[in-house]
This record gives structure tokens, C-alpha cells and sequence, in this order.
């Protein structure tokens, strides 16, 4: 079984809001990072490196820039590459971890 | 801004930085405290976003002295903070000052009559087959996705490593309600203590963190984890998806063993952040046991840069304590303050010196490098295999022990981490092939910006 990877003991969170990632909805409270909201649902893999081979977060700190995702706010606006660990969600976030689905400035 | 000038810039909100910045404040100087994270602790009190509660967060004994500090930091209306932002390049200035390159929350320029970098550590990444599969990752991202975001990094962890850190690091995780697989150390159980040994009457000196540790043992005993000595792990292995780690194998003993688990994180010692002092143009000596590159200092922790101070794990890997203790020299010498104010703070540094002794003679992780295959990449940015490296290395070997040549050559550090995570072992390597000593290695040449920053925070006030 799979437990949540999100601790509740103890700890209170503000109401959660909902971004997407590569289309699917995913729920995520605001103060997360976008790395954090993504390995909460699960979803570990963040981009593809140049022999397709999947690729993760690694150092959570901005450090080691494997983290980098694309991403908008609103489906109007201009695609970013930004680390995700150092960037937090909020409501309207638009990810995407596949370069061909976006143009990234 | 209207206080810019500021008298005082300081750079990292951790325990160096906020001790730095106490005794500037204090002494009435105009002190400005950045740092990339949204809110002051560092790394070691990566604090909850704002907004969550958490009941008894990092109440630790050990971190009492560090939790004091930040609320003192946090209390401060004197000080300037700027939180959410990058410092991309330093630069003296016409004033006899320096000027900061600032992304993020804060952007363009800052100036300052006197600089402190005190930006710390990460944990060291270590190349071996498999470990660029999702769910590796090193052991301080583990503990910040817990101390701050609250999450577990996954549903089954392995931690495995050479530094005695992972055994507080699994203690959290287990209190936490996570799962821990396995704690896996190279080295034997006597060759940890014959590594301790000359250092150890000095060390219980300052008995905590050997409390600490002792600590977290007879906690992970109690939760059944176990921790396993003389075990080497040789390899990172995929999920039957193929697209994330689904396991661990190592030997112990001589007989190969297999670990299932989602996440393994790696804690084999720590590097100093050195892109900025190097970019601004200060002396570096390499970072003895584990790697990376350490900033010369003086005795009041100002660099070979006039007027640019370091502090923490910048001049060298010795902890959240020592580190405080270099803030306040720094801050105090910022601001002039003479020789008999910091004679405290020098003894102080002198009782905790046999622990940080210690720690790196026990977590020392030369013998114990897993090796990475040829096909394993060491530049995880550009994809660069530790053969095509080899051959660079071979081919480029008239030329001497030049990190930055074999970079022009098969793109090795040319990536988005600027070096961070694979320069170490590539210095290692010329060094090794070279028959010299790896501080003898020219390092690779930092340039601004040191962080990654899309072109639209650099073009409007680029040098």
C-alpha cells in the first residue's frame, strides 16, 4: 500500500490549491515547492536527459540544477525553465517536463 | 534602495551569516542578509513554508543554540533581509566597495562597502552505475524535503555512505513515520573507531553531537533498522518500469546483496559552495578529506580579496557550530572590532576543533569512492560518460593538470550546475592520472553568473 508521502502528524497546512502537470491536475499547498508537490503525487520523474533516459530531483537545495521544469502561470503566458525545488506553487501553475510541449525561453 | 550603499552585505542566511550579521547589526552597521531560500536558517534549519504549523519542529537539544539564533534573526527589524534571491556575481567597485548581481525576489544591483560569503555546503554527489535514476538523491535533500516540506522522500528509503550524518538523518526519517530499508556504511565498525581514535579524548570535549549520534543508533535499533557495516554498494538499480530506482545492491563480506527501495540517498561528506569567492577572485585550496574547494582566509575570516570576508563551511567542512563561531569573527571584524572581542569566539572554535577532527577522520571517504562504471555519467548536465572523460584526460595529458582544458574538450562541467557536481571527481581523476595531488589541479575558472538565470534577470544591469 502506498502511504502519503506527506506528513500529517502534527503539522497544518493551508488550503490546498490545484496546478497541472503534462495535463493532469495535481493537488499541492501553497508554501510547496514545485519539486515537493511533484514527488508528493508521486511523480518523480522531472525531465529527460539527451539519451532519453529519465531524470529526477537530486540535491533540493539549487544546487545541482537537475530539477529544472517548464512552467507558465496561466495558459496565456510565456513558458519558464525554472529549478523546481526553489520554486513555490501557486494557483493557476501550468508545469510541463517535456521541452516539446512548450517553447522555454 | 535607500540604504545603498549598505554598509555590510551578507551572503547565506545560516548559521554563519545570521551570527554575522547579529554583530553588524549590533555594531549600527547597515547590513543586508540574502540568501536563494524564502526564509533565514540555511540548510541545517531549512525552515516550513509560511503558512504551515509544525509542532515541536527541530526541537532537538542539538539544535537549541541554532534555534535561538533564528529566532533572533527573525526578530531583527534592523536587518535587511532579501529572501527568494540568487547572487550571481560579485565585482569590486569604483567606492573601494563591491557590487552584488541579485536574481529572483530581488533583482539588479546592491552595493556594499564590505562582503561576507558564508553561503555553506551540499552534500557531495558521487557517481556510480544507476545513479542518475530518479529516486537517487543526495541525503541533505532528503532531510530538507522533511525538515521543511514535511514529505517524505519516498515510501522505502536506503541511505548509504561513508558520513556518520546518516544515522541522524535515518533517525528523523524513521520519527517521522518513514520507512528505512537499510543504513549501509563502507567502512567496518573498527575501522570507524580506529579513525576516531586520536581525536576522541579531545572530542568529548564537546560531547553532544557523540551523544547525538549514540542517540540515533539506539533509536534506529529499537525501529529495527539496521545498520550495516562493510558494505559497499556497487549499484543503483531500476524499477521494472525502468524509469525510476527500484533498488540497491551492495557487498558485504564478499557475498552481493539487493535492497529494494524507491529512494536512495547518498551521504558521503559535504563540498563547500565555492563559485562565488572564485568568481570575485579569492584563493581557494582544495578541501581536504572529501573534495571541493575551500576558501583561504585570515585569522578574521577575510579572504585574499580586501574587504571580502567567508565564514562556515565556505573556508572548509566543520560544522553548524564552528560555523556560527566564523559568522561572529566575520561580523565583528566587519566592523572593526579589536582582537580582545573575538578572543571568546577563538577559544570557543579551539574546544570544538577536535570533533570537527573527528567527524572528518571517521566520515573520511577516500578509501571508499564506489567506482563508476566507463558508461556511468560524472557530468550529469551534459551527459558526459567517465570514459569519454578518461580519454580526455589521456589525450589532453602534455598539457597538464587543467580541469578547465579537458572541460573544453568533452564539455565536462559545461552544463547548468556550472561544475558544482561533477568538478570534485573530475579533479580527482586528472590528479590521480597525473601522479599529483588534487589541490596541485588548476580548477575550473568561475564565471558570473554563478547560478542558473534566465537571460531577462542578467541583460538589465549586465557588467
Amino acid at each position: 500500500m502506498t502511504r502519503d508521502p506527506r506528513r500529517h502528524d502534527g503539522v497544518t497546512r493551508p488550503a490546498p490549491l490545484t496546478i497541472v502537470c503534462d495535463g493532469a491536475p495535481l493537488s499541492a499547498y501553497p508554501g510547496e515547492t514545485v519539486a515537493a508537490a511533484l514527488l508528493a503525487a508521486s511523480m518523480r520523474r522531472l525531465r529527460d536527459d539527451r539519451s532519453d533516459r529519465p531524470r529526477g530531483m537530486f540535491c533540493n537545495m539549487g544546487t545541482c540544477s537537475e530539477c529544472f521544469v517548464w512552467l507558465r502561470e496561466g495558459s496565456a503566458a510565456q513558458w519558464h525553465r525554472r529549478r523546481a525545488c526553489l520554486t513555490p506553487v501557486s494557483a493557476d501553475l501550468e508545469l510541463s517536463t517535456r521541452e516539446d510541449t512548450c517553447n522555454a525561453d | 534602495m535607500r540604504t545603498d550603499p549598505f554598509d555590510v552585505a551578507i551572503v547565506g542566511a545560516g548559521p554563519a551569516g545570521q551570527a554575522a550579521a547579529r554583530a553588524t547589526v549590533a555594531a549600527g552597521l547597515t547590513t543586508a542578509l540574502i540568501d536563494e531560500q524564502p526564509r533565514p536558517g540555511g540548510q541545517i534549519l531549512r525552515q516550513p513554508p509560511v503558512g504551515f504549523g509544525v509542532a515541536g519542529w527541530m526541537s532537538g537539544r542539538a539544535y537549541r543554540p541554532l534555534r535561538q539564533l533564528l529566532a533572533a534573526t527573525e526578530d531583527d527589524t534592523a536587518l535587511h533581509w532579501l529572501g527568494g534571491t540568487s547572487v550571481a556575481g560579485i565585482w569590486a567597485d569604483r567606492a573601494g566597495g563591491f557590487r552584488l548581481h541579485l536574481a529572483g525576489a530581488r533583482s539588479g544591483s546592491l552595493h556594499a562597502r564590505r562582503v561576507l560569503i558564508a553561503t555553506g555546503c551540499y552534500d557531495m554527489p558521487v557517481a556510480l552505475p544507476g545513479w542518475t535514476l530518479p529516486g537517487v538523491i543526495s541525503a541533505g535533500a532528503a532531510q530538507t524535503l522533511l525538515k521543511s516540506q514535511q514529505i517524505l522522500a519516498g515510501q522505502r528509503l536506503v541511505l548509504f555512505g561513508s558520513h556518520p550524518l546518516q544515522l541522524v538523518l535515518a533517525q528523523q526519517f524513521v520519527a517521522a513515520g518513514g520507512d528505512v530499508a537499510a543504513v549501509l556504511f563502507p567502512q567496518t565498525r573498527a575501522q570507524m573507531l580506529r579513525a576516531a581514535w586520536p581525536h576522541l579524548a579531545g572530542a568529548l570535549r564537546t560531547p553532544g553531537p557523540l551523544l547525538a549520534a549514540a542517540g540515533a543508533l539506539a533509536a534506529l535499533r529499537r525501529a529495527g533498522v539496521p545498520v550495516i557495516h562493510g558494505a559497499a554498494v556497487t549499484r543503483l538499480t531500476a524499477d521494472d518500469s525502468g524509469a525510476a530506482l527500484g533498488g540497491v545492491d551492495y557487498v558485504a563480506g564478499g557475498v552481493e546483496h539487493h535492497l529494494a527501495c524507491d529512494v536512495a540517498a547518498q551521504c558521503f561528506g559535504f563540498v563547500p559552495q565555492s563559485d562565488l569567492p572564485r568568481q570575485a577572485g579569492a584563493r581557494v585550496a582544495w578541501s581536504a578529506p572529501a573534495g571541493g574547494w575551500a576558501t583561504l582566509c585570515d585569522a578574521r575570516m577575510q579572504s585574499s580579496v580586501p574587504g571580502l570576508y567567508v565564514a562556515g563551511e565556505t573556508t572548509g567542512v566543520a560544522g553548524a557550530e564552528i560555523a556560527m563561531i566564523e559568522g561572529a569573527i566575520a561580523g565583528l571584524a566587519m566592523a572593526d572590532a579589536a582582537e580582545d572581542d573575538l578572543r571568546r569566539f577563538r577559544a570557543r572554535h579551539r574546544r570544538l576543533a577536535p570533533f570537527a577532527a573527528l567527524l572528518r577522520a571517521v566520515a573520511d571517504p577516500q578509501p571508499w569512492w564506489p567506482a563508476a562504471g566507463g558508461d556511468t555519467l560524472l557530468c550529469r548536465c551534459e551527459d558526459v560518460s567517465a570514459a569519454t572523460v578518461d580519454a580526455a584526460i589521456a589525450d589532453l595529458a602534455p598539457f597538464g593538470p587543467d580541469a578547465s582544458a579537458i572541460k573544453q574538450r568533452c564539455r565536462i562541467g559545461m552544463g547548468l550546475c556550472q561544475g558544482r557536481s561533477c568538478e570534485h571527481a573530475l579533479v580527482r581523476r586528472l590528479a590521480a592520472a597525473q601522479g599529483l595531488a588534487p589541490g596541485d589541479v588548476a580548477p575550473f575558472r568561475t564565471r558570473f553568473p554563478v547560478r542558473p538565470l534566465p537571460i531577462d534577470a542578467l541583460i538589465e544591469d549586465a557588467p
